[in-house]
């Protein structure tokens, strides 16, 4: 390195040195806002997106639901009736049927869910798989509301 | 999740693209004073320096989900946003940067000025010459001197960061000194 060389990395070190070396503390501030809004707008986005697939989820029940009941002109007959009863016999009972009304025309939907719902009517669960999903059937009453619950084997 | 500050690049990137405010923090404190620096001396303006600063962390809370660090570290990346925000700028500041770059051109013109400044031979002088010797080279050659001179990046580091070979970077490197120091012998011999 000559003497010319060496003066001039002197003079980029020395320049390098010299004037600012962060941003100002509002630039800081100002991005710091800016992330928050975006947060804000981020959160209720998958709101939404969560409530518009609920909504769509209902919808969906209801047109399940009434589709079977539109040629029978919303009327079930006796023996719908006494079909239902027999069905809802082969189900546990949830904790919360019993103060709903008797099932007229039932409905049944097959789900998967944690192990340790089934806490709830009543089995005992190990608790170290409590986590584990267990396919279960769940029969809905002509409110579409769930009346019990049966494992699927 | 983020008690100390010792999480590496990618995690930040990665909690920052779910919205975590203190990664956000964490990274902008981390990198801002070389992207500023980098801003600043490659405009010679500190209000482009504070905008691009602003506009790269802008824009990596809206892309970070889109990194991959198999494609290069987060430097390169970093610097990649940087540069392509800065040449915007020079673009836009064209004029200056033309005046900068005709500063051979007019140093009849600027004589006066130059034997002034020569003449004491004062440290801050020559610091101001070179700035603007600096800022009179090419974007290519300049980015390079930016990089490894002024922000101490190691060859591979500013290979990475500008996306090109390493001896890409020591031949521009070493053009870009061999302009400087032609510049500052010009001015000597102006003020002889």
């Amino acid at each position: 390195m000559n003497a010319d060389e060496r003066e001039l990395l002197e003079g980029l070190h020395a320049l390098a040195s010299d004037g600012p070396r962060q941003a100002p503390p509002e630039v800081e501030a100002r991005l710091l806002a800016e992330f928050r809004k975006r947060s804000r707008q981020r959160r209720a986005r998958a709101w939404l997106s969560a409530a518009s697939v609920g909504a769509i989820a209902a919808a969906i029940a209801v047109l399940i639901w009434i589709g079977p009941l539109r040629p029978e002109h919303a009327v079930p007959s006796q023996d719908a009736a006494v079909l239902a009863d027999e069905t809802a016999a082969d189900f546990y009972p949830l904790p919360d049927a019993d103060g709903l009304p008797p099932v007229e025309s039932a409905m049944v939907v097959r789900v998967q869910v944690p192990m340790s719902s089934l806490e709830l009517i009543g089995f005992p669960v190990n608790q170290d798989r409590d986590s584990d999903p267990v396919e279960a059937e769940v029969l809905l009453g002509q409110d579409g509301l769930a009346r019990g619950v049966r494992l699927v084997e | 999740m983020l008690e100390s500050p010792s999480h590496s690049d990618d995690d930040l990137l990665r909690l920052i693209a779910k919205g975590h405010e203190p990664a956000f923090v964490e990274f902008y404190r981390k990198h801002q004073g070389s992207v500023y620096r980098f801003a600043l001396h490659m405009s010679g303006k500190t209000e482009i320096a504070e905008e691009v600063t602003q506009e790269v962390f802008l824009t990596v809370m809206a892309v970070a989900k889109q990194y991959d660090s198999e494609r290069g570290s987060a430097v390169s990346y970093l610097y990649g946003i940087t540069r392509n925000f800065v040449l915007r700028c020079l673009e836009r500041e064209r004029p200056y940067v033309a005046a900068l770059e005709d500063v051979e051109n007019e140093q009849a013109d600027a004589m006066a000025d130059e034997h002034d400044l020569l003449s004491e031979l004062a440290r801050n002088e020559r610091i101001e010459l070179l700035h603007k010797a600096v800022l009179a080279l090419p974007p290519a050659y300049r980015e390079v001197v930016v990089l490894c001179d002024l922000n101490e990046m190691d060859y591979a580091e500013a290979a990475g960061a500008l996306g090109c070979a390493i001896g890409t970077i020591r031949s521009r490197l070493h053009r870009a000194r061999a302009l400087l120091m032609e510049k500052m012998r010009a001015a000597e011999r102006c003020a002889v």
